[in-house]
């Protein structure tokens, strides 16, 4: 058994499989929806004239520039939520469980909704949400309210709520992964040298998880920005953002619209991860152990 | 590190504190079913050198983290600096720690772990910087400042370490395994370091090692513990001369123990009668019958054996180790068990390996063993 060195050419042959589907299924319809994007005139086709009219009359929509404007609010307000919520789930499972079945009974408990797809999570939501539903019952229960409260579903709150339940999860994941790598000797370390838990924390155990925390808010970030079916299943017809309006453009057979939406989705979701780079260099991950 | 002892000394005045810097009384730690501690008491006078000993999974960890504050103790009482501090957190505590594995914080530069301990005490800005750039050139390692610790050899992170946890001038070093993780040839020229750091500032260090020269070459108090028990403390010399327990001599290198049942006492001596064969040891008058140990060290033990050597053996020489100064050979007791014999100086071999020999040594050469693990 001969073994395979890098940059030797069978290294490079290995990739080749996983190289031709990512060109074929990725790279080629990006370049292609960009091309469609800037096509000009009426027709249809692809000896249209490349202009970029269609982004001008984006920019000059006023209910679009808000629209992008609310996605960017609203995504900003799920990372800020499932952030600190992921965190804290990340903490408590790893810190304050210290039984190990529990600790994976937890775990098992918080990824299993995770084995349905996101669709089918977002539409359980529903009778949850709903006027009748779980929440206003519960909350009529006990006596917190006298009529169901209707902003729930079809609201922006519904959606956030939704979606907070959806990635709080994904918020939390590289985090575990984080403490975990974390040694403990490092926070007793601290201890000793007359650290209080709280400055322990601050100090010594979020900076070594922050790599953690911005990989989980730049998948939180990209599913946000991207996640058509939860805002339009807990949304109904009142509420969208830019990627209802990719699907929105396409249903109206507004091709090049769409594919002005969706590119300018992708460039705001490429800023982001740039500055999540530039927060934290996550290809360095785990080397400063 | 000269001015780091010299500071220290400034700091806290000798004659205000009290005589003990650490007390242990009878403290006791139990994992469910496992006991690591199990009844430790401890005295450590102010600015003493203490050594714990003892093999992995003896309690010497657990009783260094019971003072650190990072156990606590099921009962007993820690006493530090004469201040009861038993249900004490660490950052409340007189105390520093240095870690085996060193524990520098791998986000924070050299000169911010060394910073660390300053901070927290909340100095202002300016006196903390100077200071450090002060200790880090005491310790030899201002030109690592701006380096993270994942840069560093090993013996520039034990150094780092040790600046870390002296800056704050605890009244307690706490070592666990500090030379554990160098590379040998460093481990000697470290610990002169560290004695002398610890002789010119005057802090108690207490050290746990599993490694005897360390503890010997070291320890003011050499404090030898086994299964969640201390088996003896004393001077360096006096467990090596006059070991307690059967266990003690044992893990001591260079004893021979024997153990065996007293036949009778007579003059100050007692027959011992053992597997392999009967002896004179040096004891009280016990009784007849009772079960004891005793041991010889390998160097008491001669094969040109005289009138005096009243405690002889015959054995098959099995192996000779040449050590330069000494030369230590094994031998098979009848009993079957090791003897060891060394013989000082650069004489050549007189025994070979497979010989039989007559060894022998004086009985005033023999130490019982009195003492009770507790």
């Amino acid at each position: 058994m001969s073994t395979i060195r890098v940059r030797s050419a069978a290294s490079y042959w290995l990739a080749v499989p996983a190289a031709a589907w990512m060109l074929g299924v990725v790279v080629v319809p990006i370049v292609l929806l960009a091309w469609v994007s800037l096509w000009g005139g009426r027709a249809f086709s692809t000896a249209s004239p490349l202009t970029f009219d269609n982004y001008a009359k984006f920019f000059a929509n006023q209910t679009y520039l808000k629209l992008a404007l609310t996605t960017v609010g609203h995504t900003a307000t799920l990372m800020a939520v499932t952030g600190v919520l992921g965190y804290c789930v990340a903490y408590f499972l790893t810190m304050k469980v210290r039984s190990p079945f529990w600790r994976l009974a937890l775990f098992l408990a918080f990824i299993i909704p995770f084995w349905t797809s996101t669709l089918i999570r977002a539409i359980a939501w529903v009778p949850f949400l709903g006027v009748n539903g779980v929440i206003n019952q519960t909350l009529m229960f006990v006596g917190a309210t006298q009529s169901p409260i209707e902003a729930f579903l079809y609201s922006r709150t519904g959606i956030t709520m939704a979606q907070v339940s959806l990635y709080t999860m994904m918020a939390a994941g590289p985090v575990v992964y984080m403490l975990n790598s974390i040694a403990p000797q490092l926070r007793e370390a601290a201890m000793t040298l007359k650290a209080t838990p709280l400055v322990v924390f601050w100090r010594i155990v979020f900076p070594l998880t922050l790599p953690g925390v911005v990989i989980g808010q730049v998948l939180v970030f990209l599913n946000v920005m991207s996640d058509f079916a939860t805002v339009a299943t807990i949304g109904g017809n009142k509420h969208a953002l830019l990627s209802n309006l990719v699907l929105l453009f396409y249903e109206g057979s507004q091709i090049r619209a769409a594919s002005v939406v969706a590119v300018l989705l992708m460039i705001c979701m490429l800023i982001g991860v740039v500055i999540a780079l530039r927060v934290v260099d996550i290809r360095r991950l785990g080397a400063e152990r | 590190m000269d001015t780091l002892a010299h500071s220290v000394t400034a700091a806290g005045p000798a004659a205000a504190r009290p005589q003990l810097d650490l007390e242990l009384r009878d403290i006791r730690k139990r994992y469910g079913d496992f006991t690591a501690v199990d009844g430790i008491s401890l005295k450590v006078q102010k600015g003493q050198f203490v050594c714990l000993l003892g093999p992995s999974g003896c309690g010497k960890t657990t009783t260094l983290r019971c003072v650190a504050g990072l156990e606590e103790p099921d009962a007993g009482d820690i006493l530090i600096g004469g201040k009861e501090a038993t249900r004490d957190p660490p950052w409340e505590r007189d105390i520093a720690m240095m870690f085996q594995d060193f524990a520098l914080f791998p986000h924070m530069t050299v000169a911010k772990n060394v910073a660390f301990g300053l901070e927290m005490l909340k100095k202002p800005k300016a006196a903390i910087a100077e200071r450090v750039q002060q200790v880090l050139k005491s310790f030899e390692i201002a030109s690592l400042a701006d380096r993270k610790p994942g840069s560093l050899s090993g013996g520039q992170r034990q150094r780092v370490a040790l600046a870390r946890a002296m800056i704050t001038e605890p009244r307690i070093l706490l070592l666990d395994e500090p030379i554990g993780a160098l590379d040998y040839s460093l481990r000697e020229t470290v610990m002169l370091e560290l004695k002398l750091l610890q002789q010119r500032t005057g802090i108690s260090f207490i050290w746990v090692t599993h490694d005897q020269n360390e503890a010997f070459s070291l320890g003011d108090l050499v404090v030898v513990m086994n299964h969640a028990k201390i088996e003896q403390q004393g001077a360096p010399e006096e467990i090596l001369q006059r070991p307690a327990t059967a266990f003690v001599a044992s893990f001591v290198q260079g004893n021979n123990v024997f153990r065996g049942r007293i036949v009778q006492a007579a003059d100050g001596l007692l027959e011992i009668e053992t597997p392999a064969g009967t002896f004179l040891v040096p004891g009280a008058a016990w009784a007849a019958g009772r079960t004891v140990s005793f041991s010889v060290r390998a160097e008491n033990i001669t094969d040109v054996v005289g009138d005096h050597h009243l405690n002889r053996l015959t054995a098959r020489c099995t192996a000779v180790e040449y050590f330069g100064a000494v030369r230590r050979h094994i031998f098979e007791r009848p009993d079957g068990e090791v003897l060891k014999y060394d013989q000082f100086g650069a004489h050549a071999a007189r025994i070979a390996v497979g010989q039989m020999a007559v060894l022998g040594w004086r009985p005033e050469d023999t130490v019982l063993h009195t003492g009770v693990p507790g």
